[in-house]
């Protein structure tokens, strides 16, 4: 115990030698809260779209009223001929054009069909899907007060749909964005740390020197690793922290059930790390090993902003070996919606968390002895 | 010029030297735009949809099965009753429940209004906004369908009927392929990475280890180091570029619009500032990972605020102000122009100007310090 506890008091002075790492360490998971929190919202808004109104009626000007009257549309204005369409899209300058033909509001008043044109800036194909579904909503609506004006009640929808949002009910995105960078930061830093800490001393020749001392080299990896362990669990709690008070995510379940599943997340990562730092033999190799299969998996594959459901078959597979899949389930579940019972994703944790830590430490010792 | 030479050949066989490296730099690219190209898709499938049908009529089945005619939804493996919906919810069974109350066909086929329920897990709040956006527009249609029914049943009402008929047309990607818009997205990320990554790295290894001072008594110049510092990683970014972007073209069918000399351009200018980045990380740093944390801080911001995963217009007023400073997202919109648009470098003057001025500045920046570092 007093080996190991020497090991990671040389492990703390390292740390704080080099402040800024330190620094790095805790406000990056800070700053990625802070700024997915205020900055990121799935929800589309102030799309800009241009307007060609060849018909210059009341009716035209009251259709492109309706068009921009919620915030999910912005109006970038007037051009006056079709091909400044195009090179307004090819300068980004609006997502879509709306063009209303000539006799648009004549047409409506004689009681004919009217055709108008909206052209669509496809390249972002979610954007201009969510563009197209919000413009027909928007012409449905018309159509269906024309037909109000005429036909009275019989007109009305047929099928009302009562929409009810269970746990995120204004579907907020902190609530859903604070869980998932919890499980990505979580093993991102652990084990990009605990890498790093390690390939030093390799690197620096050091490593061989601490087992030429009388300590046994489980020793040395436990004082080396526990350190690490706790800026990780720190950063994990600054970001829950700053989620409950700046973003009010809420916390339906309970904090120590949490903490009890993190735990075992904890050493998930730990062992990625150890695993890490066993393979490669410079600082720079373990860092760009960590960032890609710690980091980019557990953002793009776990389900945090992608569905894994709707992946190809491989990569969904693949998507079941990334421990971050089971932990984001298990911490949405617990802070959104309260259950705290979770025998699939605990199991699975635990098989993981056994299983690449006896294969971290027998990598690890192998490379040692 | 010789000099030049020699140390970038020696920068190339240190790289060569580790596989890892080689692995990294020829490998890695090619997984990640074959990962990315499939993950990085907005499009749902799958959604787990279980159904509440008390009615059991023609017009619920009806219902029903227009929200199974896309492989959109698929029905979960439970089915739900009105009283444990929310149980359902819970334990993950299903990500949205649709509920249909008694005499739903009845009012239906009546001429009368009916309402349905549909209830959707919030926890993953993109998910649930995306699928509720989906059953609406598929209510819609149902609504229209059902609508029209009604008015062919009486043709004096259908005669007086008119609308506004909208026609759509998507230009540039007229089939809505997701990967289009992303896969040039990857692109500017991997040049980003390894090109910030590796350069941030090269000069702090030398000093880290102790060879930077045996290279500063050779009569080699600091500008010249620069250059033989920076010129592999540059060389490696273009590989690495056109790997990626045949790998696109063959692979993800990629359409290729523009010129490629827009682009080489546009990314000579962008390596400007992240092969600048990554000198002035690690001449303002001891050891390499000082320099990789740095290097690593700035490229996370940058990547976030680009708009390479959520719309720049999206954003805060403030945010989208901070963005105006990000060289990442002026390349990304020229790349995506270049790839799916063919804009013209007049088109592209508004991103390449402020690129290359913070080119300039960081790139000079980084020289200034590293000249006053060494001499």
């Amino acid at each position: 115990m007093r080996q190991v506890l020497a090991i990671a008091r040389k492990e703390v002075m390292h740390i704080l030698r080099d402040p800024r790492s330190l620094i790095v360490a805790i406000l990056m998971p800070l700053m990625m809260v802070l700024l997915y929190g205020y900055a990121i919202d799935m929800e589309l808004r102030n799309l800009p779209v241009a307007v060609l109104d060849y018909d210059h009626t009341p009716a035209s000007r009251d259709l492109v009223e309706r068009m921009t009257s919620s915030n999910f549309i912005v109006n970038a204005g007037y051009i006056g001929n079709r091909a400044e369409i195009e090179k307004g899209f090819r300068r980004s300058h609006f997502r879509a054009g709306l063009v209303i033909p000539d006799g648009y509001g004549r047409d409506l008043a004689r009681g004919m069909d009217t055709d108008i044109q909206i052209v669509i800036d496809g390249a972002d194909a979610a954007t201009a899907q969510a563009v197209e579904n919000y413009l027909s909503a928007v012409i449905a609506k018309i159509n269906r007060d024309l037909l109000q004006s005429r036909f009275g009640d019989r007109a009305q929808i047929p099928v009302e749909a009562r929409t009810r949002i269970f746990f995120n009910p204004e579907l907020r995105s902190p609530s859903f964005v604070v869980p998932g960078l919890t499980a990505v930061i979580m093993i991102m830093i652990c084990a990009l740390l605990t890498s790093i800490a390690v390939t030093r001393e390799k690197e620096t020749g050091t490593l061989e020197q601490i087992l030429t001392a009388p300590i046994a080299s489980y020793q040395v990896m436990v004082g080396k690793v526990v350190p690490y362990m706790l800026i990780a669990a720190i950063d994990t709690a600054l970001v829950l922290i700053v989620g409950r008070l700046v973003f009010h995510v809420p916390m339906e379940g309970s904090w120590w059930v949490l903490a009890g599943y993190s735990l075992v997340y904890l050493f998930i990562s730990l062992a990625f790390g150890l695993l890490i730092s066993a393979i490669s033999k410079t600082q720079q190799v373990a860092m760009l090993m960590a960032l890609l299969i710690t980091m980019l998996p557990s953002l793009i594959l776990s389900g945090f902003v992608f569905s894994i459901a709707s992946m190809p078959r491989v990569l969904q597979w693949i998507a079941h070996l990334v421990p971050a899949t089971y932990y984001l389930r298990v911490i949405r579940g617990i802070m959104l919606a309260g259950r705290s019972w979770f025998p699939f994703e605990g199991g699975v944790m635990l098989l993981m968390a056994a299983g690449f830590m006896t294969l971290a430490v027998k990598r690890f010792k192998s490379r040692l002895d | 010029m010789h000099t030049i030479l020699y140390l970038i050949q020696k920068e190339f066989r240190q790289i060569l030297r580790n596989k890892f490296m080689l692995r990294l730099i020829l490998i890695a690219p090619i997984m990640q735009t074959l990962v990315l190209g499939h993950a990085l898709n907005t499009d749902l499938k799958n959604v787990k949809l279980a159904v509440a049908d008390l009615d059991h009529s023609r017009a619920s089945r009806e219902l029903v099965s227009s929200f199974f005619a896309s492989d959109l939804f698929r029905p979960a493996k439970v089915s739900a009753t009105p009283g444990d919906i929310e149980q359902i919810m819970v334990r993950d069974d299903a990500d949205m429940v649709l509920w249909i109350p008694e005499h739903f066909g009845r009012k239906i086929a009546k001429g009368e209004n009916a309402v349905v329920g549909i209830y959707v897990n919030g926890t993953n709040s993109s998910l649930a906004g995306l699928a509720t956006g989906y059953a609406s527009a598929i209510l819609r249609r149902q609504n229209e369908t059902i609508r029209r029914q009604r008015l062919d049943a009486n043709p004096r009402m259908a005669a007086a009927v008119f609308e506004v008929k909208p026609v759509s047309r998507f230009i540039y990607n007229p089939e809505l392929e997701t990967r289009y818009y992303m896969i040039p997205g990857v692109v500017v990320l991997i040049v980003t990475i390894i090109s910030g990554m590796l350069s941030g790295m090269a000069i702090v290894r030398e000093k880290e280890i102790g060879t930077l001072e045996q290279l500063l008594v050779t009569p080699i110049t600091p500008l010249q180091l620069i250059a033989g510092k920076t010129i592999p990683f540059a060389i490696i970014s273009f590989l690495d570029i056109g790997l990626v972007t045949v790998f696109g073209i063959l692979y993800f069918r990629l359409p290729f619009a523009g010129s490629v000399f827009l682009l080489s351009g546009a990314t000579l200018l962008y390596l400007l500032v992240t092969l600048g980045v990554g000198l002035l990380a690690s001449t303002v740093s001891q050891t390499q990972q000082q320099s990789m944390f740095t290097v690593w801080f700035i490229m996370i911001f940058a990547i976030l605020t680009s708009g390479f995963f959520f719309a720049i217009e999206n954003m805060p007023p403030v945010v989208r102000a901070m963005t105006l400073v990000n060289p990442l997202r002026y390349f990304l919109s020229v790349v995506r122009g270049v790839f799916l648009k063919d804009i013209t470098p007049m088109d592209a003057m508004p991103d390449l100007v402020p690129l290359a001025v913070i080119g300039v500045i960081v790139f000079g920046a980084a020289v200034a310090r590293f000249r006053k570092r060494v001499a």
